[in-house]
């Protein structure tokens, strides 16, 4: 349905995107994760034709889409990441508005307006102004303005940024609902959770490249079976040596080590070894492999929100 | 087509949720009228310019003296500059534009008067000024009324006049209008008793005798002579805040948001301006209602206020599409807009009238589009002035419009293109 090869796009000095290429299925939600700054956005812009590429070629459904083709427009609802409503008008309003640009009329808008706001729970407050909703309230609407035409593609940038917990549950199911339907979703995030939890395939961008792509159980596979130990405590007098086996020393600073290590039965010696060297140890966790882990192995940084 | 209409009505629906600002706008107009308006119309204490009056005298007899010494007594010599000349010095002078008006006094005029017979004093006025012949035409009506009317059956207003020739005190206009009233309202009811009226002022033009009211005196309103000029400005701040609002959407993301449903930024440029005209000109409509019947002006005639009225609005969104089009930062354009519309409005007689103006600033005026359009509305409300009479402004109006408009958009449009990525 997508597949993006190879676009760049340079804003001065700064290469926002720098050779992304990926593919998504009809029907398939693709996470992209990355933290601020990943080029996320620039990407989700040059898909909804709102930015041309420096190069490579992007193609939906068929049809050159780099240059921002109306047809290719038509076909796209776009939810941005920053929310884009005019506050001094209903949410109703901003719904026809919104929804008309894209074609719907009369009778059409007007039943898909009350869907959308169905969907999101907010008929009630349909003709309150945008400007007096709570941040969630607003997300909820911003997100229904990509909905209202029915797209066959949507593209949604962070669309959780900054709401309760509540409000992400509803973006989120209805996000799922979208793609149970057929519908074909590229799915921005810098929350680990949501991309474990929403995607079908997850690409890792960071610096404007794409590290690592595949569905979970694939990219937690590219960590190994390891799971991550931290341990603090005051380790002066710890030589570092004799490490039993299945154990790797893998980070090192002051009141702190980090340990992958491949076998369970591991920890116990290692922490033997601790206590027999007459090491105080403060505090041990233990992450099994997820796309914390492996973002931080493909990136060598914590994915923070 | 369809799209295009969805933006207008949005704009249009969006401004009327948050008329705040226009509404804000507009007072400026109105409290500048106002303000205005009384401190020349109630205060004499203002300096007015010197009023250039040339004064042909055939008479040289006691009434023309009279005539001539009231007019170089007291206040009123700082008011009126009576420059004696021949006719022919006189109508060279007022062609070139040097004198406000040119009175003549005919010959045999003291004679007549004393023997009781018609005569008619010539008040001929500068076509381009619109304040300061009133002034003279007044002036010179109200001393025709005292001579006309004589000493025996008008013993109150000649007591006053005698102050007037003798009194360092000078009355301020607003005295003087008043002196006038009363000495026209005793002749109106004295009108029953004289056969004929005695004495006549006859106005006319330098270019054309005829288009202006007849003889009769054109019930001038100073509020419409600043109006002409103020409500520019408040026109020109309006299209400013509409247009502004175009490049502040892309800051807010609603634009982007616009550009990426299959529609071109064509339509939206195109939207956005038909609102921001359509706003200017019921904000001007409704300046026009107040003026009418809040401050009794005269609007002139619908079908050349309608035209001049579309010129001048295209005229100040043309201007306005071309600076946002132009300054790509919006603080920038915020800032340097402001301040553009100052600068015009005030070069233009948006705040002070041209006719108050010096020499100098009269030829720069010609520069600012705000003097071609505040120029039409003055001789519209002031001067009856029909279609022909200002088909040069419009001309410029609707060319500066043009000039600005088509660029400006071309350059409005890329710009929003570009910005609407952020
Ligand atoms: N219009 C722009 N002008 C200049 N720099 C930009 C622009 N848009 C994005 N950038 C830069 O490109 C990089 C990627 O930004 P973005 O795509 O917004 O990342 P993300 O959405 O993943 O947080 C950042 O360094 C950002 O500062
Ligand atoms: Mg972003």
């Amino acid at each position: 349905m997508i597949e993006v090869s190879e676009i760049r796009k340079q804003f001065g000095e700064v290469r926002a995107v720098d050779g992304l290429s990926f593919k998504v299925a009809e029907g398939e939600i693709f996470g992209l994760l990355g933290p601020n700054g990943a080029g996320k956005t620039t990407t989700i812009s040059m898909l909804s034709g709102l930015l041309a590429p420096d190069s490579g070629t992007i193609t939906v459904a068929g049809m050159d889409a780099s240059r921002g083709d109306r047809r290719v427009r038509a076909l796209m609802g776009v939810i941005p990441q920053e929310i884009a409503l005019y506050e001094e008008l209903s949410g109703r309003e901003n719904l026809h508005f919104w929804g008309g640009l894209y074609g719907l009329t009369g009778a059409a808008l007007k039943r898909e307006t009350d869907r959308v706001l169905d969907m999101v729970d907010l008929t009630d407050r349909a003709d309150d102004q945008v400007g007096k909703y709570s941040g969630g309230m607003k997300r909820r609407i911003n997100l229904c303005a990509g909905l209202i035409h029915s797209p066959k593609i949507i593209l949604l940038d962070e669309p959780t940024l900054g709401i309760d917990p509540q409000a992400r549950i509803k973006i989120l199911d209805i996000v799922k609902k979208e793609a149970e339907s057929g519908t074909t979703i590229i799915y921005t995030t810098h929350y680990l959770e949501e991309a474990e939890e929403l995607c079908d395939r997850i690409a890792i961008i960071d610096k404007g490249a794409i590290h690592a792509e595949g569905s979970l159980a694939e990219l937690v596979d590219l960590v190994g079976e390891e799971d991550m130990i931290t341990v603090t405590g005051d380790f002066k007098s710890w030589k570092g040596d004799n490490l039993p086996e299945g154990v790797r020393l893998d980070h090192m600073e002051e009141g702190s080590l980090r340990f992958y290590i491949s076998r369970k039965d591991s920890l116990g010696s290692l922490l033997n070894s601790f206590f027999g060297a007459g090491i105080s140890v403060e505090s041990v966790s233990i992450r099994e492999p997820g796309l914390q882990g492996v973002f931080l192995k493909l990136t060598g940084r914590e994915l923070r929100d | 087509m369809n799209t295009i209409l969805r933006i207008f009505i949005l704009d249009l629906k969006r401004r009327m949720k948050s008329p705040l600002a226009i509404v804000l706008t507009m007072c400026i107009p109105l409290v500048m009228t106002l303000i205005i308006g009384s401190v020349f119309g109630r205060d004499g204490d203002v300096k007015l310019p010197r009023i250039k009056m040339l004064f042909v005298d055939y008479d040289e007899g006691l009434a023309a003296q009279f005539l001539r010494r009231g007019l170089e007594l007291g206040q009123l010599a700082e008011m009126v500059e009576v420059i004696p000349v021949v006719e022919e010095e006189g109508e060279r002078l007022m062609a070139e534009g040097e004198a406000s008006a040119m009175v003549v006094i005919p010959d045999s005029f003291t004679t007549k008067i004393v023997d009781g017979v018609p005569v008619t004093i010539r008040v001929v006025k500068n076509p381009s000024e619109s304040f300061l012949p009133i002034i003279v035409e007044e002036i010179i009506s109200t001393f025709g009324v005292i001579l006309d009317c004589g000493t025996n059956t008008f013993r109150e207003p000649i007591r006053k006049s005698k102050e007037i020739l003798t009194d360092e005190g000078w009355p301020s206009l607003n005295e003087l209008q008043t002196l006038m009233d009363e000495a026209k309202a005793i002749f109106a009811l004295a009108g029953g008793y004289m056969v004929d009226t005695l004495l006549t002022v006859e106005e006319s033009t330098v270019s054309e005798a005829g288009d202006e009211g007849n003889g009769k005196s054109s019930g001038f309103n100073v509020f419409s002579y600043v109006m002409a000029g103020s409500m520019l400005i408040g026109l020109l701040f309006t299209s400013n805040i509409m247009l502004r609002d175009i490049v502040r959407e892309r800051a807010s993301g609603t634009l982007t948001r616009t550009l990426a449903a299959p529609l071109s930024i064509w339509h939206v440029v195109a939207g956005k301006l038909l609102a921001a005209y359509m706003v200017t000109m019921v904000a001007s409509i409704a300046l026009l209602i107040i003026g009418r019947f809040v401050f009794g002006m005269d609007l002139g005639g619908p079908v050349v206020l309608a035209v001049h009225l579309s010129a001048t609005i295209f005229m100040i969104t043309g201007l306005m599409t071309f600076c946002f089009g132009l300054i790509k930062s919006e603080r920038a354009a915020e800032a340097i807009v402001s301040v553009l519309i100052i600068v015009i409005s005030l070069l233009g007689g948006g705040m002070i009238p041209i006719s108050q103006m010096g020499e100098a600033f009269r030829v720069i005026a010609r520069f600012s589009p705000v003097y071609w359009a505040s120029d039409g509305f003055m001789k519209i409300f002031l001067n009856q002035a029909g279609l022909i009479d200002i088909v040069q402004n419009i001309v410029i109006l609707t060319g500066i419009g043009l000039v600005t408009l088509l660029p400006g958009t071309w350059l409005l449009g890329r710009n929003l293109r570009k910005g609407g990525s952020k």
